[in-house]
């Protein structure tokens, strides 16, 4: 026997040694370098605040306490509210983009990467550029201007419709990504299936590619609520930081506040909301009886 | 298992710290220094530098330096206290020295190197962050103010409470900084910007909520793009920033609010994990030269504490005089009642 | 796939248009005379000449390829692999793991880049590019697993099993059914890696060293300042040299 149908017979005879294998690099690398840090803040988030920062030992529940104030506890929906809109909003603007780099033979590489292209200058730049064109005096203000359309400049930005843009904007690849890795393994014999049946256009959207692309719909409605909780620049830039989110009130706590135990509980309290959710939409998932299995 | 858990917690803690104070190099702080290292760690606030101090300082010492920037004092710190190293200088501002020097984080200043600190103005010596003259060499200084459009107001502005009307409503920014907002509601008020007061600190939010509704926006050093386009009539800024969009817009002016605001240092030291501490200091020193110190000031906008440096600037920011140190005052690092204007900052961003 | 209908293709289009709209702002202000970018004052190339001189731009600019580069493969691969673990085996404490998966995309940047810099201090690592690499593969697995497992799920496990039955091994019958089909989700998914370490700043400056300034470290002092067309030239330049590399990527595979 060859050395290869050596290993895959071993293999075969213990299962969960093969499992443990694939899952050792990675596995391994999130134990060490996400899980063992988060413990060491789980330890910080039960201990005294240092009065100029830092922490100081003896244990103490105050900061969880503290979390569920009715303040902060109304900071945290409003985050929600955010990401919830956020995810709505890229999934109706991204489906269609996934869809049209999915049907397309010729242009799909181009599509893809003009897509991600944005991504590749920085946050930043990107968000400042966003304010050159929503501002009073920016583009597209004085472009209105200059064909008479108003009279006098729209607030376009610091405003919730600028949030949205900015959120919308950075978090787009995350949801077409996903849903067009989806979308491209459809058989389109079924939709013709389904054509001939006599489903019109948007019934054949509805109840066959939809269904179908859960997995991708689900997999990038994640991956754009979960870190959208997380986000606070773009409320900030875009929003004249005149709401405060939950990434702000972490933000401060480890810095001007000097709060750290509370920061690292605020962190666990919205993380703990947050994986509610991803466990829901992880059933809904592998509920789905669309899913090929 | 709490006991377990407490136990582990100061285990780390304590590791922590011995890294931060172990190294072979001689402890930055002891009198002598040894001699100048190959190399130096800067890490100051990003545009805070003339271009031509550090290769000047490169070519005639022979040391090569790693410039890196920042963009929150605050930050910097919270690294610093999470055990950060390898810098050997850094940039903090008044309080944050406090909270640098209470965490025992900075080495003394070994001032036999420092031959040129008597150029530094008495009147930014011996302050309360630092007042034995022990941890920081000052850097650059300002004040907040208000600045704004002189060809968009006819009245110039006098006092905090032009925030509080509606004559400017929509086209108002005040700073996205705790300190700054609420210090200047308390001074509104009469009362101290370190105030710890309850009663103080509701009156001085009830304040900012009622300016919030008429505020833009809550923005800090990106106004000034603004201010130059006009989409921002009225903002409050530190006098270096009105400065440096002055030079593109020449209808701005700044003004030190009646009630009185705040007057901020930004300070170098030397952590105790410097890696080159001979360096630092040389460094130190080598800014200390008044044509040096004119330089940064000229560059960035910012009075010099240097006051052999100030014949040299072409338009000096003067020194504050009698009148106006009577209406500044130095934020003080707040403790333990840092928590306290957390949430009122908290309440007020949520209003 | 069908071409879409043509309502879906209006839509793509605009959002397209809208994405990009920044972006040539951007361009277009590169060229800008006035320093502030507040208004057209005039075409200039003076900002590209000005980039000459910001070694700081060039040496963050490296930085950030050579972090990225090497984070989005080793979080690509061992990304994939615990997808597939995920997708197609049965085993004790597996939404444990999908769990664990998320959790890196959940937890605020600050925590992640605090409580990782003290894990740093405390094994005595030092900081620098290495340190950021370790942070940049540690969240980016993360987004490979999420992208990979839901292309994954599309895929029909009959396949392979009929090439199994068929005489060939697990090896051989993953190499040509299984991973064919699933190299468009891999791609996807280090696209998006290397998307989000090439952009990050929280985590990054956070766990960075002395001199180890990533592109977006550097980026960000200059443009939270004063918005520099220095900087909108780089991003520019960064603009070019990505798409001139995917053209002749693409050109290269179309080739074969």
């Amino acid at each position: 026997m060859t050395l290869r149908r050596r290993i895959l017979a071993a293999l075969a005879r213990r299962p969960a040694l093969g499992t443990a294998t694939l899952l050792a690099p990675g596995g391994l690398w999130l134990v060490l370098f996400f899980v063992v840090p988060m413990l060491l803040m789980l330890g910080a988030s039960v201990m005294q605040r240092g009065t100029y920062g830092g922490v100081e030992p003896g244990f103490t529940l105050e900061h969880y306490r503290r979390f569920l104030d009715p303040l902060y506890l109304q900071v945290l929906w409003r985050t929600i509210v955010w990401a919830a809109l956020a995810t709505v909003a890229c999934l109706l603007l991204g489906f269609p983009v996934a869809w049209v780099i999915a049907a397309s033979r010729r242009h799909r590489s181009l599509l893809l990467f003009l897509v991600v292209l944005p991504f590749w200058t920085s946050f930043l730049v990107r968000t400042f550029a966003m304010i050159f064109l929503l501002r009073d005096t920016g583009v597209i203000n004085s472009a209105l201007l200059a064909l008479g359309v108003i009279r006098e400049p729209i607030a376009l930005l610091y405003t919730p419709f600028a949030v949205l843009s900015g959120l919308v904007y950075g978090f787009l690849p995350f949801m077409v990504l996903p849903i067009y890795a989806s979308l491209e393994k459809l058989d389109p014999a079924l939709l013709e299936a389904a054509e001939v049946l006599g489903a019109r256009p948007l019934e054949r959207l509805a109840r066959v590619a939809i269904p179908l692309a859960r997995p991708g719909i689900i997999a990038g409605s994640l991956l754009v609520f979960v870190p959208a909780m997380g986000s606070f620049l773009t409320s900030d830039l875009l929003g004249g930081a005149k709401q405060v989110m939950i990434g702000n009130l972490v933000q401060n706590q480890f810095t001007t506040a000097r709060n750290w135990p509370f920061g690292a509980a605020a962190s666990f309290g919205v993380m703990a909301v947050v994986l509610v959710a991803v466990m829901v939409s992880l059933r809904l998932r592998d509920r789905d009886p669309g899913r090929v299995r | 298992m709490t006991s377990r858990r407490e136990f582990v917690a100061t285990a780390a803690a304590l590791l922590a710290a011995c890294r931060r104070n172990g190294g072979n190099a001689p402890a930055a702080g002891s009198e002598e220094l040894g001699p100048l290292e190959r190399e130096l760690n800067i890490y100051n606030w990003s545009d805070y530098i003339a271009p031509e101090v550090i290769p000047g300082f490169e070519k005639e010492f022979g040391v090569r330096v790693t410039y890196d920037t920042y963009e929150s004092s605050e930050e910097m710190v919270a690294r610093l206290q999470a055990g950060a190293s390898g810098y050997d200088l850094v940039v903090p501002t008044t309080y944050a020295v406090t909270a640098l020097t209470e965490t025992g984080l900075l080495a003394r200043l070994s001032p036999r190197y420092l031959a040129n600190l008597s150029n530094v103005a008495p009147v930014f010596r011996g302050l309360a962050h630092d007042p034995a003259n022990a941890y920081a060499v000052p850097w650059l200084w300002g004040m907040t103010g208000i600045a704004w459009r002189t060809d968009l107001i006819a009245d110039a502005p006098e006092s905090w409470s032009v925030f509080l009307g509606g004559t400017q409503a929509g086209k108002m920014t005040m700073l996205d900084d705790m300190r700054d907002v609420i210090g200047a509601f308390l001074r509104y008020r009469g009362h101290s910007i370190n105030s710890v007061d309850p009663a103080e600190l509701e009156a001085a939010k009830r304040d900012a909520i009622q300016a919030k509704a008429h505020l833009k926006a809550y923005l800090s050093a990106p106004v000034k793009g603004q201010l130059i386009a006009g989409d921002v009539w009225l903002a409050q800024l530190w006098n270096g920033d009105a400065a440096q969009a002055r030079k593109e817009q020449p209808a701005l002016a700044w003004m030190l609010p009646e009630e009185g605001s705040t007057l901020w240092i930004d300070s170098l030291v030397v952590p105790k994990s410097a890696p080159h501490p001979r360096a630092a200091h040389e460094f130190i020193n080598y800014t200390l030269r008044p044509a040096i110190a004119a330089a940064i000031s000229a560059a960035t906008g910012y009075g010099s504490p240097n006051q052999a440096a100030m014949p040299l600037i072409e338009s000096p920011v003067p020194y504050p005089s009698p009148n106006e140190l009577a209406r500044l005052e130095i934020q003080k690092d707040l403790g333990r009642a840092s928590e306290a204007w957390d949430r009122v900052w908290t309440e007020i961003k949520s209003a | 796939m069908k071409p879409a209908p043509k309502w879906l293709l209006a839509i793509a289009g605009i959002v397209y248009l809208l994405l990009h709209l920044p972006v040539l702002v951007l361009v277009l202000f590169s060229f800008n005379a006035s320093r502030y970018s507040v208004s057209w004052s005039g075409f200039t190339f003076d900002w590209y000449r000005a980039l000459a001189a910001r070694g700081d731009l060039w040496r963050g600019l490296r930085a950030s390829l050579t972090v990225g580069l090497v984070s989005t493969l080793v979080a690509t691969c061992s990304g994939t692999l615990i997808a597939l673990v995920l997708a197609r085996r049965r085993f004790t404490g597996r939404r444990v793991l999908e769990g664990l998966v998320f959790l890196p995309l959940v937890t605020p940047e600050i925590l992640v880049g605090i409580s990782l810099l003290v894990l740093f201090v405390l094994a005595g690592l030092p900081l620098g590019l290495g340190t950021i690499t370790i942070a940049h593969i540690a969240f980016n697995i993360s987004f490979v697993v999420v992208v990979v497992r839901a292309r994954l799920d599309g895929i029909d496990p009959h396949l392979e099993e009929a090439a199994l039955i068929l005489g060939a091994d697990e090896i051989t019958a993953f190499r040509t059914v299984t991973l064919p089909a699933l190299w468009p989700g891999i791609i996807a998914g280090a696209l998006l890696a290397f998307t989000m370490s090439f952009d990050d700043y929280v985590i990054t400056s956070l766990v960075s060293g002395a001199g180890s300034s990533t592109l977006p470290m550097v980026v960000y002092g200059m443009v939270r300042r004063n918005v520099e067309p220095t900087v909108n030239a780089i991003s520019t330049i960064i603009l070019l040299g990505t798409s001139l590399l995917i053209y002749g990527a693409d050109r290269l595979a179309r080739a074969r």
